[in-house]
Formats: structure tokens, sequence, C-alpha cells
């Protein structure tokens, strides 16, 4: 008892000095308030890395010599369908400049038509001629481009730097993780809405379109819908607040919990600014979350205020003894959700952890704020007569469905229920099964299919025979690889293999350019397309490609095979990832050895295998934290086992809704599901800590049940219905990704309330014997 | 006597390792892959079988049959080189030769292959192959790469025919051999020209090869003929239209027609830089001409005039012929098919 006894000596305190405590927290929100104004969106490519996952490895390991995997394409199409016209020169050599001068960008690896390292070869009776594909004394005019186009073809970059039918061309660049002159950090927000004025807004014109795609702009574009995401947030608040008003028939009573949860989104965005952290785009909607999380815990406050105020009990003594009743099953709902959101720390990707933090912090403060600010404000609420009035007057109607409700406590409705649950977890638990890893959907899965970005990648995976979804299988091997045949042959070999694999639209490596540089050296004879064995003429194919070309490094120990996929949904990268690692163990020898993985294709295989491996371990530490403290607080096994029960039914039905609406489990949608328990566990909580008292005095189940309706019951149900009902908004988000979010959490929200009022007494029934 | 047995034992087991460090393991001969994409990556050469059913070869060791031009089948195949030509001497009978002197056979129409000769370390690659009849055939290739069988291609041996060399040439070779005999073994391997196509025309054998090479032969290439230099650039292939001329094409365009039998030569001017690979006769006397960039020339006239079908992709075409009012094309992107009817 010593933990009643902690909670009377905490109450003493706070209720007698209430002044004091409320300066604080106004001091204190203050504080936190300026801080919050200061945050900013922030996101960065290696946040979203596995970065200790073994393919992460390997990126990290040739970063240095072959670049990262942090591209920006960027397409410029003639509307004409024909590039070769002065305008479009013009402007593509501008617009090449431009991006050139951009900070961020890596200038070594700018690549178009107007690139130095943008050269061609040609076989001619005596011997061998080549240059820039785009000569020094280059004018735009009909011969010029005559020129330029023949030289485009010879060099063999017509789908690369060319689109196939000529009515684009690309500018492709790197983009530096930290600026290597200034040592900070790259904004890739900033640098996104650069792209869009320097180089969309400025080149775009009735002649040209302009079309980017690359991680940097799509978190650019998540972020500008994130924006609205303001708007549905002041939407969710509006509806919430009327919504609790009509529950509760007082502005003081709708005005103090409401206040509270901003505060502690408040508290939460300041906190975070403190700790020195931005918000991820991704993370965007954990702020709301909090709200929520919080205004369901204030409505349990001011119901149980309010219902003692209507008892006859002052406002001070019914917040006090409110504050006594709630503070440990509120807290202990909390508590877990904060415990449960602290383990996604152990998932080793930048983003999760920044969620980790973000969500743990903000329920955290759901502890200060909605436990102990909100019924010390509430002490000093004068409740009208009216209000008591309203409040005292028997509702007959209610307690008759109430009453009717609490027969699910009874054996014979609790059997239906629980056959029922049993029937949609087994047809859930297989749809979950099907849960896909990784994307879904070629482009940005958290924009919408017609967004802007989206449809950008669909034109260039067209048009061109290359994306951004490529992934490169590093060759590590001896020094001076490059001339010999067997160690290059072994390249050519696994290279043509993954070709075949199904997903792989293209493929390039040392070993495929040295062979038509052989060709080349051989009158241009195709048949001459093979590796040579003699080692003076392997030299002499393999040593005209530079290490610029990013197929070697400089002494070609290292050398990529790059795989151009036809997209990166989640079964493309499966079956493209399989393959390459059988075909990596069958030809790895000990010189050679084919290492996964580099590109922007291969952070996303790393990315799915990481978050494949976390799922499991995460579900395990969220309920393990959950359990843990139901444990400690109820002191029962058969109480915990009614709270996590419908718990786990309802996040097993989640994944199969995800599975439905074919949203795949990614960096951005795996935490969900913690934060689904997270926002689920309070209901049981509330009802059940309601419950065990009567049920250790002897009250018979349905009555124990009875009782704990007509106290909790309509809050519960209510914030049920007023989260799901702000939440559901979403799927009018510009962001694909809310839309998303939004539909999983209206049905958390609603099937999270129903286990707590539905599962849970029938659970109960079951596990509690008749007296 | 046992005791020289122990020593020729111990010198053989010398030997073996001293084989087999010198032969990598890349040395040794690989089935081929059976690819999905096998028909959609460079194939060199194809052939009729009696009207029947198609071979065509390409990289890699594949070997793709087909009955009808659309449906391709991968033949199993016991090596990985890619491969330059196919010859069928009748329908069941056939012989293809690549990369690494590898020379394959078939028995059963080109389903299943095997390996009569193999010799990576040579760095040559064969280019053409034909057989007389089912025994007696002669394959060629690199550098004056020259083998001949006169068992079906059971044994293979080399053959050197220095009558296909320049006069001073074969003056710098007899010389050689006298003064110093290991740099005339080199020599040997690498003086002659590239001999890139056989082409039999009746009894007499015509083969060209690089910068201008042309010689004939009318003892199946026992002795060769080598004829008037006419051009410096190398010819890639040789053939006779309906109306009996002979045409030679080549590198960056060059075409050349003659109408006495090789010993003169006239340029055609056909204004175009791409290479010609192939030139080839239809039954119906219409002239073919295939070549890098995509190149596609069309002649009903003899090859008086040449009309331009070149394909928009820029891919090299390698060689082709007529089935069944379909031109199929060996192009470096597999079998490219086109219906006559397009070719207006």
């Amino acid at each position: 008892m010593s933990l009643n006894r902690l909670v009377n000596k905490f109450e003493y305190a706070l209720f007698r000095h209430r002044a004091v405590v409320i300066f604080a927290f106004v001091l204190a929100t203050l504080f936190l308030l300026f801080k919050a104004t200061t945050i900013k969106l922030d996101a960065a490519f290696t946040k979203n890395i596995p970065l200790k996952h073994e393919y992460m490895q390997t990126y990290l390991r040739h970063a240095q010599d072959f670049g990262g995997a942090n591209n920006i394409l960027i397409s410029l199409c003639d509307n004409s369908g024909d590039i070769f016209n002065a305008n479009f020169f013009d402007t593509l050599r501008k617009a090449h400049d431009e991006l050139l001068y951009t900070p961020g960008v890596d200038r070594v690896l700018v690549k178009s038509l107007f690139s130095p390292s943008t050269r061609f070869v040609e076989v001619v009776e005596d011997g061998f001629a080549g240059g820039p594909v785009i000569p020094a004394d280059f004018v735009a005019n009909k011969a010029g481009l005559a020129k330029v186009k023949e030289n485009t073809e010879k060099a063999g970059i017509v789908g690369r730097m060319v689109a196939d039918d000529y009515s684009c061309a690309m500018i492709s660049a790197q983009l530096f993780e930290v600026d290597p002159d200034t040592g900070k950090q790259l904004d890739t927000i900033g640098f996104a809405n650069t792209l869009e004025h320097n180089i969309r807004n400025k080149y775009q014109s009735d002649s040209i379109s302009v079309h980017i795609i690359g991680f940097a702009k799509m978190v650019g574009d998540v972020a500008n819908g994130a924006k609205g995401v303001l708007l549905f947030f002041a939407i969710a608040i509006a509806v919430t607040s009327i919504m609790v008003f009509f529950f509760c028939r007082s502005i003081m009573l709708t005005v103090l919990p409401i206040a509270c949860s901003l505060i502690a989104v408040i508290w939460q965005m300041g906190l975070l600014s403190v700790m020195g952290f931005g918000i991820d785009p991704m993370s965007i909607l954990v702020p709301f979350l909090v709200f929520a999380i919080g205004v369901s815990h204030g409505v349990q406050m001011i119901n149980s205020t309010g219902k003692r105020v209507a008892a006859g009990m002052n406002a001070k003594t019914a917040a006090q003894a409110s504050f006594r009743k709630l503070l440990v099953p509120g807290g202990v709902a909390l508590l877990s959700d904060t415990v449960g959101f602290l383990t996604l720390l152990i998932i080793e990707i930048g983003v999760i952890r920044e969620l980790a933090i973000t969500a743990s912090l903000g329920v955290a403060v759901i502890i200060l704020t909605n436990l102990v600010l909100l019924p010390v404000l509430m002490s000093f609420v004068k409740f009208s007569q009216r209000y008591k009035e309203h409040a005292a007057a028997p509702t007959p109607k209610t307690d008759k469905i109430w009453f009717a409700l609490s027969a699910l406590a009874t054996r014979k409705y609790a059997a239906v229920i629980l056959i029922i649950t049993a029937a949609l977890f087994a047809f859930g638990y297989m749809q979950s099964q099907q849960l896909k890893i990784g994307d879904l959907h070629k482009g940005a899965p958290a924009l919408h299919e017609d967004s802007r970005y989206n449809q950008d990648t669909d034109l260039i995976t067209k048009r061109y025979a290359i994306s951004v979804d490529y992934l490169n299988v590093m060759v590590e091997t001896i020094p001076s690889a490059c001339t010999e045949h067997s160690i290059m042959a072994k390249i050519d070999r696994f290279q043509w293999l993954m070709e075949n694999i199904e997903g792989v639209q293209s493929t390039v490596s040392l070993a495929s350019v040295s062979k038509s540089i052989n060709a080349a050296f051989n009158e241009g004879n195709v048949k001459w397309r093979v590796l040579p064995r003699n080692t003076q003429s392997l030299v002499q194919a393999s040593s005209r490609v530079e290490t610029s070309t990013g197929l070697l490094n400089a002494d070609c120990s290292v050398m990529p095979v790059i795989l151009f996929l036809h997209d990166h949904k989640a079964e493309t990268m499966e079956r493209v990832v399989f393959a390459a690692k059988k075909y990596a163990q069958e030809l790895n020898d000990e010189q050679t050895h084919f290492m996964l993985a580099s590109g922007p294709a291969g952070v996303m295989a790393a990315t799915n295998e990481a978050v494949a491996e976390a799922q499991q371990p995460m579900m395990w530490y969220v309920y393990g934290a959950v359990i843990l403290l139901c444990l400690l607080s109820f002191r029962s096994l058969r109480a915990t086992i009614s709270v996590i029960v419908p718990l786990y039914v309802v996040s097993v039905l989640a994944t199969a809704l995800m599975t439905w609406l074919q949203i795949g489990l990614t960096v951005s949608t795996l935490p969900v599901i913690a934060l689904g328990v997270g926002i689920g566990v309070d209901y049981g909580i509330y009802i059940l800590s309601n419950m065990t008292p009567m049920l250790r005095d002897g009250v018979p189940l349905r009555q124990a049940y009875y009782e704990a309706l007509k106290e909790r019951g309509s809050a519960v149900l209510f914030t049920g219905i007023t989260l799901a009902i702000g939440v559901s908004t979403w799927v009018f988000s510009a962001l694909k990704f809310q839309v998303d979010m939004g539909i999983l959490l209206t049905f958390m929200f609603v099937v999270n309330m129903l286990g707590a009022i539905v599962v849970l007494p029938a659970l109960a029934a079951f596990l509690w014997r008749k007296k | 006597m046992r005791k020289k047995n122990i020593c020729l034992t111990a010198l053989f087991a010398v030997f073996c390792a001293a084989a087999m460090a010198a032969e990598p393991a890349d040395n040794q001969p690989q089935q081929a892959d059976i690819a999905r994409l096998a028909e959609k990556v460079l194939l060199t050469d194809i052939i009729d079988v009696n009207q029947q059913s198609l071979v065509a070869v390409g990289e890699r060791g594949h070997i793709l049959i087909s009955n009808d031009g659309q449906n391709w089948l991968q033949a199993v195949v016991p090596v990985q080189a890619n491969l330059n030509s196919v010859f069928f001497v009748n329908k069941l009978q056939g012989w293809a030769v690549g990369h690494d002197a590898s020379i394959l056979v078939t028995t059963d129409g080109g389903a299943n292959w095997q390996l009569q000769h193999y010799a990576p370390s040579t760095d040559k690659p064969l280019f053409d192959v034909y057989f007389a009849d089912k025994d007696r055939g002669i394959a060629v290739g690199a550098y004056g790469l020259f083998y001949r069988t006169e068992d079906g291609g059971n044994t293979w041996q080399t053959e050197f025919h220095p009558e296909l060399l320049a006069e001073e040439e074969q003056e710098y070779l007899e010389e050689l051999a006298e003064t110093d005999p290991d740099m005339y073994e080199v020599e040997r391997g690498a003086i002659l020209p590239h001999f890139n196509r056989l082409y039999a025309d009746g009894n007499v054998l015509y083969m060209v090869g690089e910068a201008g090479f042309v010689a004939k032969s009318i003892d199946n290439g026992l002795n060769w003929n080598r004829l008037e230099a006419f051009y410096n650039g190398s010819l890639f292939d040789i053939t006779r239209t309906a109306q009996m001329t002979l045409i030679t094409v080549g590198l960056r365009g060059n075409a050349f027609i003659s109408n006495d039998q090789g010993q003169s030569w006239a340029a055609l001017i056909l204004n175009k830089q791409a290479t010609l690979n192939s030139a080839f006769s239809d039954d119906k006397g219409r002239l073919y001409l295939v070549g890098n960039a995509g190149t596609l020339l069309m002649s009903t006239d003899n090859g008086v005039s040449f009309k331009d079908f070149s394909l928009a992709d820029g891919k090299a075409i390698v060689n082709g012929l007529l089935w069944r009012d379909q031109l199929l094309l060996t192009t470096e992107v597999g079998i490219k098919t086109i219906n006559l009817s397009e070719l207006k």
C-alpha cells in the first residue's frame, strides 16, 4: 500500500500549493512554447538507413569511392518530342550549371550531356577517334546539333542521359550528406525547395518541362504536404472540442482537457527542440497522436470530476478525488505507452529512433499535463447549478444500455463474443501473414499516385532505360582485378544472370563496358564483344574506363555491377535480392566477393530487411512493457490477460488491414502498430482498474462491469468515437501517407474501444469464476 | 626398367601440375546458362535448316532453335563462348563456331550440341565454318586461324596458308624461319589477316577478311588464290546475287561488286557510314545489306539501287535471312522480325 501512501502524499502537496503548481506550469509552458516555435522540419537521407546492416556496411565502405545513394535526377523534356534544338540545349546547359553550383551537390558527379566526362569513342579506318559528346566548339545550329546527336549514339548514353525517344535529356547528381566545405549537415528540405525554385520554376517553359525525382525531392514534397497537416490538426481539434462540449455540457470542462492536451504537444515540441531534434516529415503525425492520447485521459478526468461534483462534492474535493483515483491507472497506461515507444529505440534506423523519442516524450508529458495539471486546474472550476442538475439527473436510458451491455460479462454472451473474436483473429492472422515488406507501389508511397513527384517518376521510368531505383552489387576483389580475365568473366556472368531476373531493367559494369570497348577496338565489330583472355588486350579495353564512371575504384579492386530495376516494389526487391545473394554465393571465391549492396535500391533492400527483422522484436518489446506494467499495477494475471488479449487481436487486425489496403511495412509504417498499442491500452486499463477493487470485494462480475461502464464507459466510448472522427478527416489529405495513417488510426481508435468494452468483459467472464 | 618408370611417373606428375597451374579454372568449358533473355541479346548468325527449322547462334554459347520463326527454344550447349557462325550440312548435322576456337557439333538438328574443339589459350575467335559434305570441313577465324577436318570434326588440324600472304610478307617469314625460329612461330600466328567469312559459290569457295582481303579456292580451301587488292578496310561478307554478281561488304558502309568472278571490283555509293556486317539474297532475287547502327538496305535490281529501311533504334544488325515472307534479323538485341510487306 506504499503506492497509495505515495499518491496521497503527492495529492496533498499538489492541492495545497495549487498556485505554485500552476505558476510552474505556466512558466514551463511559456519557455517550451518559445522553444517549440523554433522547431524545424528536418530530414536526412542517412536517418532512413539501417547503418548497421551488412549491406549498409558495404555501402559505407565504398561511399568514398563510388558516392552515396542520395541521388537527384532532373529530366528536361522538350514538348515537341525532340530535344535537338537551340533553345533546349541552351536551357539544358543553364540547368546543368545551376545544379553544379547548388550547395550540397557533389560537383564531380553531376552528369549530363554537358559534363566533360560524357565522351564517345568511335572506330575509323586508321584506328580510334573520340571526344566529348558536346564538342568544345559546339554551336547550336543544325550541323552542330546533328553532330551531338551522332556522338550521343556513339557514346551509348541513349536511355541514360538522353531519353530513348530523344524527347528528354537528363541531369543527374549526387548529394553530400555533410557539406565538405562548411561541415554542415545537408538541409534536405531546403535543398528540395532550391531545386523547385532555381531549377523547375526557372527553366520550365511552354516548350520545356522539368521533372525532378530523388530522395531529397521526395522528402521536400512530403514536407510541403505536411504543412497541410496543420489544417487537419485544426479540424481534428475543432471536432474534438465540439464533441467534448456535447459530452460534458460545460465550456470550462471542454476547454481544460483540450488545453492541457495542447500543452502536452507544446511541451513535446519544446523539449524536442531543447534536445536539439527537429521533426521528421514522417513523424509529423506524432504530435496529433499525443493530443489524442491526452484528450483520452483528459476526458476520463473531467468525467470523474463531473460525476463527483454532481454527487455533491465541491470542485476541489472532486478534482482531488479524481486525481487520486485516476493517477495510477492513467499513469500506468501512459507509462506503458512511454516504455513501449522507447523500445522502438532498438531498431537501428534513425527516423524510427527519432520517432521513439518524439512519441515517448509526448506521452510522458501527458502524465504531467493531464493527470497533474488538469485536476489542479479543475479544482478552480465553478460548477453552475445547471451543470450539477444536469449531471446529477438520472440517466435511465444510458443506464439501460449499459446494463444490457453488461450482459457480455455473462458466459452465455461471452462465449459468442469470444468465438467471433477468435474467428476474426484467425482471419486477421492469415491476412497479416501476407503483409509485404517495403513499398508496394511505384514512386514514393508517401505521396499520392497523381502527385507531381510520382508522375515525374513515371515519366522518367517510361522514357529512359534507367531510374533512381538501382542496386549496386559491389565486387570486392584483388588489386588490378580488371586485368584478370577469370575475374572479369565472373563479373560478366553474374551480371548476365542478374539481367535475366524479372524486374531488372538493364545492367552495367566494367565488364560489360570493357566488352563494348573491345569490340570498338576491333573495328566496331560486335563479334568481338568479348572479354579478351590476353592481359594486354584486356587492359586496353578496361583502362579506357575512368573511375569517374563509377564502375571501378583507382586500383580496380572494387567494381560495382549496377542493376537498374523497373521499380522498388516489395516483391521486385525481394526477387532481385534473393537472386543476387544466390548467384553471389555460387560465384564467390577466395579472391572475389559479390557484396550487397549500394545504390538507392540497395539502401532500400537493407531497410526492408532491417524492418522485417525489427517487426517481431518490436512487438515483443512493446507488449512486454505493457504486460509488465499491467502486472505491476493490477497485481493480477487475469486482469492483465483481459487487457492484453483484445489489444493483441486489434494489432493483428490492423496488420491485416494494412495488407488489405496494400500498405507495405516500411520505415514509416513500422511504428504504427506500436503506436496503436499505445492508443489502445488506455481504454482497457481505465475500465478494468475500476472493476478490480470491486471484484476483490466480491462484487459479481456483471455488477462490477455495469458499475465500471456507468462510471467510465461513456468516457471510453466517447473518446474512441471522437478521436476516430478527428482522424478520419485525414483521408482528404494531400499526403498519401497521411491518408493511410488516418485510416489505420481511425480503425485502431474504434476497434480498440470496442475491444475494451466488448471483448474485455467476455474474457473476464471466463477468467473470474462465479462466486 | 622399374626405376625408369618411376622417373616417368614423377615427370608426368610435374607436367600435370604445371599444366593445371597454367590452365586457370575459367579455361574449362562451362555449360551455357539457359536464360530468359537469350533471344534478346547479341545473336550473330541464323540458318534455315532444310526449310523446316531455324537455328540462330549468339553470345555466351546461346543457340536458339525455332520451327516458326517466332517461338525460340534454347539448345543445350556445353560452352559459354560467344558463337559467331552456324552451318548445317543436312537437316540433322551442323556445326557452330566461335570464341576460344570453339567448334560445336549437333547431330539432332540443333537441340543438343557437343564440343569438338576448344582452345581458349589461343585467345582467337573462329568467325566462320563450312562443310563440303558431312566429313570434310574448314573453320576460319582471327589472325589467319584455320582448321580442317576430314572426319566430320572428330579431329581438327590447323593449317597455315602462306599463299594468302603478300609476297613481301612471305619473304619476311621465310627469312625469319631461318634466323629466329621462335619469332617465326609468333609471327606465323599473327601475320595473316582476320578471316571473317566463307562463301561457297558452287565449287568455288570465297573468303573475305581484314584489310581488304579476298581469296578464292577451287579445292575446298586446300589451295588459295588471293585476289588483287581493291580496298584497304575490312570486309565482313561476300555473296552472289541472283544475277550472278559478286558483292562484298565491309567497314564504314563500303560495298563492292564484281561481274567477273572477282577480277575487278567497283565501289557502290551507298551514302552510309556504318559498317556493313552481312549481305544476303532471297529466292526472289532481292538483295539485303545489314550492318551497324540499324542499317538495313534492300535492292530489287541486283545492287544497282538500294532502298534504306534502317531501323530507328540504331542497334547493330549482324545477319539475317528471309523465312516465309518474313525477314528475320540477328541483331545485338536478339531476333527481329520484319514483314516483307513493310519493306515497300
